[in-house]
């Protein structure tokens, strides 16, 4: 199994050379996966009944329980922002996921992390100064004005701590993974099992969880006054 | 070309392609199914909520209209003692009065029955002075037949008189 990240297609735009990576093709593949079960939820919606069960009881958990961990890492006025993290949780734990599937996880490339946190990052800056105005930006010269390029460089270590928590944690069990499909045949019995499980489903949802309650408690933090 | 990590122009493209997917996604998954999901759990708790609403409110009317009914009942019940002492009161006059009456009825026929039977008496009496003097008479007639004198025969006369008043 390669651990790389293979170019499949490179594109000339504008005499830019662009690289179509198995990366950039495996996230429209979880993309579509997604939209599609997105879709088949939504054309059940028409018979939902006042007591969910099945789907619909699916549906609602995800929906509700998401809307907590917005409202207790952030707080309630970032509710507006739950559409964005309910999606990157979604996109995040799937990409985890489809390692199962032989996929290799869009995660498992720092573009992807860093494009989650890069967005992370915005919502930190635009909250802060949406809420605070000025007195956020005063925040990265406090105590004393010398102390700024420490906080600017705190600040933009939060994206790059985040990205590449997430990238390390998902190319690791799946370098580890791939060694054992390396292994010799008895190796290869139960233990890639195991292995997926792990580094798949279990690491996938804690560090999925994880990324998003950060980015949230970042966000809801910029935003109320220290 | 092939890679694990590479900070270069190309990483940065594809973290410009991945932001852009992320935003489809997001758009994507809030139109389908987030919104609408969102939408139908606010619809149902308002619905609930306007349930619970329109319960307390039929609870509040229940209330009222017990606590209503409950004074009527009791400005019944007290319509009810008040007729009924009122009742009381008045059959307790009639039959005083009635009794007054028949006291007084009983004391005139009384007062008549005496009267009756002093009549009677003075009657009866009258008669039998007649009837004595009828006897007495023919006593006389039949005496004086046989020589007796007046002043035995009216001691006669008297001493029956007498011995028939005692009879009485």
């Amino acid at each position: 199994m390669d651990i790389n990240n293979k170019v499949l297609w490179i594109f000339d735009i504008f005499g830019v050379e662009v690289w179509i990576t198995q990366t950039i093709f495996n996230t429209w593949i979880t993309i579509l996966l997604l939209i599609v079960l997105a879709v088949l939820i939504r054309v059940t919606m028409g018979g939902w009944k006042r007591v969910p069960s099945g789907l619909q009881g699916v549906a609602e958990l995800l929906v509700e329980k998401f809307d907590n961990i917005v409202r207790n890492a952030a707080g309630e006025k970032f509710m507006s922002l739950g559409n964005w993290f309910f999606a990157a949780f979604a996109f995040i734990l799937a990409s985890n996921i489809v390692g199962i599937f032989g996929l290799r996880p869009p995660t498992a490339d720092w573009a992807t992390t860093f494009a989650f946190a890069a967005a992370t990052f915005i919502m930190i800056q635009g909250m802060g100064i949406k809420h605070r105005k000025g007195k956020y930006l005063k925040s990265f010269f406090k105590p004393n004005v010398i102390f700024f390029p420490l906080n600017l460089i705190g600040e933009l270590a939060r994206p790059v701590s985040l990205s590449f928590r997430l990238f390390g944690n998902v190319l690791a069990g799946m370098i580890l993974t791939s060694l054992i499909y390396s292994a010799p045949y008895y190796l290869r019995v139960l233990l890639p099992a195991a292995m997926h499980a792990y580094f798949d489903l279990f690491s996938g949802v804690i560090q999925t969880y994880i990324f998003c309650v950060l980015s949230l408690t970042f966000i809801g933090g910029a935003a109320e006054e220290t | 070309m092939d890679r694990i990590f590479g900070l270069d122009q190309q990483m940065f493209i594809s973290v410009a392609f991945q932001l852009l997917n992320a935003c489809i996604l997001a758009a994507a998954l809030t139109f389908i199914l987030y919104k609408p999901v969102r939408k139908f759990l606010k619809k149902r708790a308002d619905e609930i909520q306007s349930r619970i609403n329109q319960a307390e409110n039929d609870m509040a009317r229940a209330s009222e209209l017990m606590a209503f009914y409950e004074k009527k009942l009791a400005d019944i019940e007290e319509e009810r003692l008040k007729v009924l002492e009122a009742a009381h009161v008045q059959s307790s006059e009639k039959s005083r009065r009635m009794l007054l009456e028949a006291e007084l009825e009983m004391a005139a026929q009384k007062e008549h029955a005496f009267a009756e039977i002093k009549a009677e008496r003075e009657r009866t009496g009258e008669e039998m002075r007649h009837h004595i003097i009828d006897v007495a008479s023919a006593m006389a007639e039949k005496f004086v037949a046989r020589a007796i004198d007046e002043a035995t025969r009216d001691r006669l006369f008297d001493e029956t008189m007498a011995a028939l008043e005692d009879t009485l």
